[in-house]
């Protein structure tokens, strides 16, 4: 039958064992996640360089059409509508850079939470100090929530 | 034809100012971050200088220090075109001697409307 001396022993060790268990479960998910948004990082640059080639050459199809077809004062409106749609085009082609600023925001608050919970959970683990860079994370660049288009402001 | 110097470490966003420029008939040459841009000003002019604040190496507002240290673009129109939107980055620009501050995403006209603004 075991002491009181030996289940105390026991709690204790359970409870130093649990938040290091929980540590490294938690810097699984957050590892995983730092990946994951690698990946659409990775998809996001594919998915807007094709974008990119496909608006390129529909601007450069318009254009060529349209030196070549002068029938008018009707030809003048469609083109001018064309450019216009493109025009909305360019405005929302730029979600690219933004998302991907949001992502590398992201990206780094979450190496930061990593590079934490190892220097905090784990430092006792091991033989030295876990040297860690730390990361000053400044706010959010990217604020905005809606493709609209931003503010100009003459100094 | 106006030369302007398109600074920006996004592709997507150098092709987006690109062709809004080019449409418009502006000469334009790309820099992909603000030290680039810098070493491209060497020996050439510019009539403008577009760039985004958050870029590797230098960003928009240290490259518009800079510029504006050198005689050559004292008087140049630089625009900051960027996501952020906070007075505090506003003022910074404006105390590093830029000439105006946009927010991400740009219209193409309403770019070239300033554009043309500033633009001697």
């Amino acid at each position: 039958m075991p002491t009181n001396n030996a289940n105390d022993a026991e709690t204790t060790s359970a409870a130093s064992t649990m938040p290091l268990m929980a540590a490294a479960d938690l810097q699984d998910h957050l590892m995983t996640a730092s990946m994951d948004l690698d990946r659409l990082q990775t998809l996001l640059s594919d998915a807007c360089d094709t974008l990119m080639q496909r608006f390129h050459g529909a601007s450069e199809h318009i254009r060529t059409l349209r030196e070549h077809d002068h029938t008018g004062e009707e030809s003048d409106l469609v083109f001018n509508d064309v450019m216009q749609h493109l025009g909305g085009a360019v405005t929302a082609l730029q979600f690219q850079d933004m998302a991907s600023q949001l992502i590398n925001h992201t990206h780094k608050r979450i190496r930061s939470c990593v590079d934490r919970l190892a220097r905090e959970a784990f430092a006792e683990e091991e033989d030295g100090e876990v040297a860690m860079e730390e990361i000053p994370l400044r706010p959010n660049p990217v604020t905005q929530a809606e493709m609209d288009v931003g503010s100009v402001e003459l100094f | 034809m106006h030369s302007i110097l398109a600074v920006d470490d996004s592709a997507s966003m150098r092709q987006m100012v690109s062709f809004t420029l080019k449409s418009a008939g502006y000469n334009v040459t790309e820099a992909v971050d603000g030290q680039d841009a810098y070493e491209k000003t060497n020996g050439r002019d510019f009539d403008l200088v577009l760039t985004d604040q958050n870029m590797p190496r230098m960003d928009g507002i240290s490259l518009t220090k800079k510029l504006r240290d050198n005689p050559k673009f004292k008087t140049t129109p630089i625009l900051i075109l960027t996501t952020e939107s906070s007075d505090q980055m506003k003022q910074a620009g404006r105390s590093a001697g830029a000439t105006g501050w946009l927010v991400k995403p740009f219209d193409p006209a309403k770019l070239l409307e300033v554009i043309k603004k500033v633009v001697r």
